[in-house]
Order: structure tokens, then sequence, then C-alpha cells
């Protein structure tokens, strides 16, 4: 294929990507000014950009953020210590590795939501069942990644820098750390991904505060054009956190 | 003093016991710390758990409840997977769709869909409708993406050698592109049960009327944990079945990558 | 020789990636012409990006030329012709979802052969190679050795007068690759094939070839055409010979300089992104 040819195909992309926002949005809008989907069901595109504008204004969105960024905060950095120690710990022998890694995956199979009703029990409606729920979701995919990185690092550096006379705390800062660094951050940013997500969908499911209660809230008022504006924003604040969170990744990786 | 050396020589040589004996010391742990240290209305032993199955069984209502979930997860996951594999294979096969729709699809599938959940049970009701539009939402873009994968990392060279031996479009996809597809397409619907079962109970926990989510409540608020354990367990046995289903599947059909 | 003879004509080819102008434009090939002879065995041999595999995929029909032509058995060649025309590939090309005989019958499903000879001739093909008893076994289960044994098996079962052989055992290691010579060479004087066969080592092309073609560095060209007189198949003593060095020699002479240039091209070339 010519240089030609390919940026024609690359405008022609762009088009149909902007065509399908274009019509989807224009979809919305017609199927609510004009023909008459119930308000309540769909609201129209302008009354969810007022109440957005109203609601970003207002700034009656900061309690329950403050809420949902400091349960994941709380359950990450839980998640991220024990994850990455406990990782480590079990790395440092293969037997070790044999006997936890195929128990963590096979429990990670098991979809972990299904312990909610559990800590709602344990923990109340508040903010400890969501970290707790956080926290368990986001503990697998670090732990496993931390095995994976220390785990299996290539016998051959490992020879290479024993036969050079390293010591064991050189081992680990110059073969053992970078060599595990770029599987352990993939981890680590899946595990916020999936704290993220457990945070917003346990307060959907049970909870007294934050975003996700929020959007119920407006769900069970049938508020939906605010709801519509909620969402949005949920939806971006995501988008913008799992960005900031691949970007460090990147980052640190381009090292 | 010579007694404890061997063991740690058999376990040592058998990971998988030493595996049993880690899976039985967190039972013990359980059901130690439940019998003597934390109030029966949080947390009951696996022992009483195990006991009360057939009581649980009895109550009014589960047993249909079980069957539906069961149901809407069989639902949600035939429709992933009868229009993901169609949509993945189009998207997949041809540059310029892969091009302009791959980011689409990589969108929807980066949203929180959990925050649409409300939306689902304003459009579909409380029924299983809304479980299986739920779970569909949550199955279908894994399958979808991991086709497109899989259709893309055809080595070059297998279909260089298939058209130099004079196959046609056709053979190419029979016998190329089908085959290397089939590993690929069995490890999308892994991730696609996946998904399914995680939207399936999202939706069920979050707002039911004779499903699981129902009960899950009820025991919560009457603080039993006993029968609130038993359900978990029943439903993360049926997880893993189906997980352990496809994987099998999956394994079956890869067979020739790995031997 | 006299033109008529000529199983392969290559006129004029040249081959061009990309456009003039463009960073990444490439004249792999330039104005060649060669003539390959019925049941001759041709190497081709050269620097790295000298355009020997361009050539072999033009006269396979899996690249067209920028310019020029080739003819095979009087046919000009636009797309591959898979009843005249079979290839071997340097890398892995089995398909590791079906065992060897379903890979060696799958090329005979291609060409359209019908299905109740395709069994004898893979079995045949097979048993040609020293491969009978692994028949059913995956490509992923064998040696890199015995997949290319495979891959040639599969080239052979389709009864091509033409075989073109891209580096065939370049991913080998030396001790497998010295046995695979011996008996393709036994295996090849037995059949009337014309052969054209990349290679990047001199002894393999020695030992193996009719005639010898020695490519200049990029833009390629045909800068030499080594004849190699020695009766088919070849004793593995041949390559203890003093004949045997003095062609080697004559090769390493005419390619150490090529070889030089088109290292030099690579360090100061544009870095792929």
């Amino acid at each position: 294929m010519s240089a030609k040819q390919d940026r024609r195909d690359k405008i022609a992309s762009r088009a149909v990507q902007v065509g399908f926002l274009v019509a989807l949005m224009g979809f919305w809008y017609f199927a609510t000014a004009y023909w008459g989907v119930n308000r309540l069901l769909l609201p129209n595109p302008l009354n969810v950009w007022q109440e957005l504008k109203d609601v970003l204004g207002s700034g009656e969105y900061l309690p329950d953020l403050k809420v949902t960024l400091t349960e994941v905060a709380v359950a990450f950095a839980i998640s991220c210590s024990t994850g990455v120690t406990l990782g480590y710990l079990i790395s440092r022998s293969q037997f070790l590795i044999k006997v936890f890694e195929p128990l963590l995956a096979g429990f990670y199979s098991v979809p972990i939501i299904l312990f909610l009703p559990l800590y709602v029990l344990f923990f109340g409606l508040g903010e400890g069942s969501k970290i707790a729920l956080g926290t368990t979701i986001s503990f697998f995919p670090i732990v496993l990644n931390t095995i994976a990185g220390f785990g299996y690092v290539d016998r051959i550096f490992i020879t290479a820098a024993r036969s050079m006379g390293a010591s064991d705390v050189q081992m680990f800062r110059y073969v053992l750390l970078p060599a595990a660094f770029p599987v352990i951050l993939t981890g680590l940013r899946i595990g916020f991904t999936v704290t993220l997500l457990s945070i917003l969908g346990s307060e959907t499911l049970a909870s007294l505060a934050g975003l996700g209660h929020k959007i119920v809230h407006l769900a069970e008022a049938m508020e939906t054009a605010r709801m519509f504006a909620y969402i949005a924003f949920v939806v971006v604040i995501a988008a913008f956190l799992n960005s900031v969170v691949s970007s460090v990744e990147r980052r640190a990786n381009r090292r | 003093m010579n007694r404890p050396l061997h063991l740690q020589k058999v376990l040592y040589r058998h990971p998988g016991l030493a595996r049993l004996a880690v899976v039985v010391a967190l039972f013990l742990l359980w059901e130690i710390s439940a019998r003597w240290w934390i109030d029966p209305s949080f947390l009951s032993p696996p022992s009483r758990v195990v006991a009360s199955f057939g009581e649980l069984f009895e109550t009014p209502g589960i047993p249909k409840a079980l069957q539906i979930t069961f149901w809407e997860l069989a639902v949600a996951f035939a429709i992933s997977v009868a229009a993901g594999l169609p949509i993945g294979l189009a998207v997949g096969l041809s540059r310029f769709s892969n091009r302009s729709l791959m980011p689409i699809i990589l969108l929807l599938y980066g949203t929180p869909q959990v925050t649409i959940l409300p939306l689902f049970i304003l459009y579909f009701g409380i029924g299983p409708p809304s479980k299986i539009a739920f779970g569909v939402s949550h199955g279908i873009f894994p399958i979808i993406v991991t086709i497109v994968a899989g259709v893309q990392n055809i080595k070059p060279i297998l279909m260089t050698a298939a058209h130099s031996m004079g196959a046609s479009r056709w053979q190419i996809f029979r016998w190329v592109i089908f085959p290397h597809m089939i590993p690929t397409f069995f490890a999308g619907m892994r991730l696609g049960m996946t998904g399914v079962l995680l939207g399936v109970l999202l939706a069920e926990l979050y707002v039911s009327s004779a499903g699981i989510g129902y009960f899950t409540q009820l025991f919560t608020q009457a603080f039993d944990p006993t029968k609130l354990l038993g359900l978990v367990s029943v439903l993360a046995a049926m997880a893993i079945v189906m997980n352990e289903i496809v994987r099998r599947a999956e394994v079956h059909f890869g067979r020739w990558r790995t031997d | 020789m006299t033109a008529g003879d000529a199983a392969i004509r290559i006129r004029d080819v040249s081959h061009e990636f990309g456009e003039p102008g463009d960073a990444q434009f490439v004249l792999a090939l330039s104005h060649t012409s060669l003539d390959i002879e019925r049941g001759e065995l041709l190497c081709l041999i050269g620097p790295s990006g000298c355009g020997k595999s361009t050539l072999l995929n033009m006269i396979g029909g899996l690249l067209t030329p920028t310019t020029g032509n080739v003819e095979v058995h009087g046919k000009p060649v636009r797309a591959p012709l898979p009843r005249d025309i079979a290839f071997v590939f340097q890398e892995n090309a089995l398909f590791p979802w079906c065992t060897i005989i379903e890979n060696v019958k799958l090329g005979m499903v291609f060409q359209g052969v019908p299905k109740s000879e395709q069994e004898p001739r893979a079995r045949k093909a097979l048993e040609a190679v020293g491969l009978k008893d692994f028949m059913g076994h995956y490509p992923a289960q064998l040696s890199g050795g015995m997949r290319q044994r495979a891959a040639l098996a599969r080239a052979l079962s389709l009864e091509t007068g033409t075989l073109l052989m891209d580096e065939p055992f370049g991913a080998l290691d030396e001790q497998t690759r010295m046995i695979l010579g011996e008996d393709l060479s036994v295996l090849l004087s037995r059949s009337e094939k014309t052969i054209v066969f990349v290679t990047h080592s001199l002894g393999e092309a020695v030992f193996l070839a009719d005639r010898v073609a020695v490519f200049s560095a990029r833009p390629g060209r045909i800068k030499e055409i080594i004849e190699i007189d020695e009766p088919h198949p070849r004793s593995p003593s041949f390559v203890t010979t003093e004949k045997f060095s003095r062609l080697r020699n004559t090769l390493y002479g005419l390619l150490h300089d090529e070889i030089r240039k088109a290292v030099e091209q690579s360090a100061t070339a544009v870095p792929q992104p």
C-alpha cells in the first residue's frame, strides 16, 4: 500500500468515527425532541448539558467525589502494599510459586463481586465494605503480576550478574527489580482500573454515599437528565484517571 | 526430628499436596475463628454452612432463583458469542473497518459500564431481560476484541505459503484463518464468560424481585451469614464450573499449540 | 545454452519498494536478466538486502516486478502458478494446527489434486524425506530440521517442475543443515526439477548448485555466475576436496566486498520506525 493511499485510508476511517458520534448524538436529539420518546427514559441532550453545567457549577458533586476517591485511594494503597509484598515473598522460592500461584489464579476466576453481600454484612453499608471489595478485587492482579515479574526473570541475567560477583542487594537493585518492574507496573495499572470499577460498582449496589450512590439515587428519583449528567461526569473522571495511570506506566517503561 | 524433614521432602516434591494443605489450613482457620472468636451473626463456620445446604435449598424461592440466574447467564453468554463472533470477524478481517471501528469498540469497552446499570433497569425492567442485557454488555466486548486480535496475528508466512500453493480466498479462510482463530475464539469465550458472570451478578445484586439478589439482601438484613455464605458458595461454584467448561474447551481445541 | 531450453526466463527485471522520493524508497533489484535451464539447480547468493529473495518471489508470482518480466515454461508469471512452482520458505511455514501429513495434503487441496491421489502422494513425499514415522505429529512436536523436511515434502508432493527455496535451512544449526544439504542433493539428483535456491552459506551453495549467481550489494545486480561442474548426487567427501575449497574461495572473494558495502549501507540507513 502506498503512502498516499494510506493517508486517504486514515482520513476515511476518521470520518467513519466522527460520523458515528454525530449520528448517535443526532439520533439522541431527534428521538427526544421530535419523536416523542419519554423524557423520563431518555432526556433531551440539551437538558443533560444544562444539568451538567449546573452540577459542575454548584460544586454539588464534591462530597460524593471525595468519598469515592478516598475509597479508591485507600483500597488501592492496601492492595498495592500487600500484593507487592506477598508477591515478592512468594516469588523467592520456586516451590512457593508452584503452591500459591495456581491457588491465587484459581481464586481470581471466581467473580469476586459475590463477596459484596458478605462485606456489607461484616462492614455495613458505609465505606468499609467498598474498600474491602476494592482491595480484594485489585489484590489478585497485583500479586499475580508481582510473582510473574520477580519469579520469571531470565536465568541468564542472574547467572551473568552472579558471575560478575553481584551481592544479593546488588542483584535485587540491578537485576531483579528492573526486570520485574514493567510486569509489576502492568499489575498495578490493572489493579487500579478494577479498584475504580469495583468501588463505583459497589456504590451502585449498596451504599450511603459516593458517585455510584448518587447515580442510583437520581435514578430512583426519576431525575433522568441529572443522572445522565452524573454518568457523563463519572465516565470522564474514570477515563481521566485511567489515562493518567496508563501514561505513568508508559513513561516508566520508556526508561 | 526425622519426621518433619521427611514431610518437608514429600511436600516439596508434590506442590499440589502443599496447595491442598494450604486450602485445608485456611478452612480450619475460618472454622476456628467463626466458632470461638467472631460474632455468629456476622460469620458462621464452614461446617455449619455445608450442613445447612439442605435447608438453604428448601427455602421457598431459592431453587427458582438459582435456576433464573443460571438461565440468565446462559442466554447472556449465548447472545454475546453469537453477536461478538461475527462483529469480531467483520472488524478484524478488513483493514479499513478495523481502523475505523476498533477505536469506537475500545472506547465502549473502556467505559465503566457499572455507572449505567440503573439505565438498564430503567429500560429493561427489574426482570431477567435487564440482567441479560447487562451481562451481554460485559461479555460481548472481550469477545470482539480477542477475535480481532486473533484474526490479525496470523504469521504472514502462513498466508504467503497458502497463497503460493494456489489457495483461493475461501480456502484461505477455511484452512488458515479459521483454524488459526479457534483457540483465540475460545480464549475470547473465556473472557466473555468472565464478563457475563460479572454483568449478570452485578445486575442481580443491584435489584431483583425473585432472583438471587433478592435473597442476598434478605439474608444480609436478617443477619443470617449461614445461608448467605451458602448461597454465595453455590453461585461461586456455578461460576467456577462455567469458567472451567470454557477453559477445558479452549485447551482441547488449542492442542496443537502446546504439545 | 540455447534460449529455447530455459525453464525460467528473467528479462530486465527490477523491483522497487515504495515510491521514488519517499524516505522508505528502496530499489531492491535493478535490471536483472537470467535464464535458468530445465533441471538445473541455481543458487542465488549475496549480501542481505541485495534482492535475491525478491527475485525468487517474483519468479514465483508472489511479487510483481516494477519493470521487466518473468516467464516460466514460456508462460508469463503474473500470479502464483501452483501447478508449475512450489515454494519452500526459510521460516517454518507449516500450518501449526495440521499434523504433518495434513500439512502435506493441504498443499494438494489448494492445488486441486483429486482426493484419492492425496494420501498416496503425501505418503510417498514424506517417505522420501524420511518422515514416514512422524506423519501424525503436529509441527510443534518436531525439531526445526524435521519441520523443514516436512516443508520440503509438502513442496515435493505438489509434483511441480520448479522448486523455489528461500534459505530453507537458514534457521537451522550448522550440523543439521549439513545433513539436510546432503539428503537434498541425493533427493534432487533423482528428480528432473528446476530449482532456484537462495542461501547465505558459501559452502551450501558450492555443495548443492550447478551454477551460483553472485549478487552485488543494493541495488542488487548479478555480479557474476560461477559454474560448479560436479555430478549429482554429490558425496559428502566433495566438501574435503581441493576443488571445493577453490570454488568456495572464489565465491568468498566475489562476495567479501559486497557484504562490507551492504553492512555500511545498513549502518547509514534511516532506522525503521
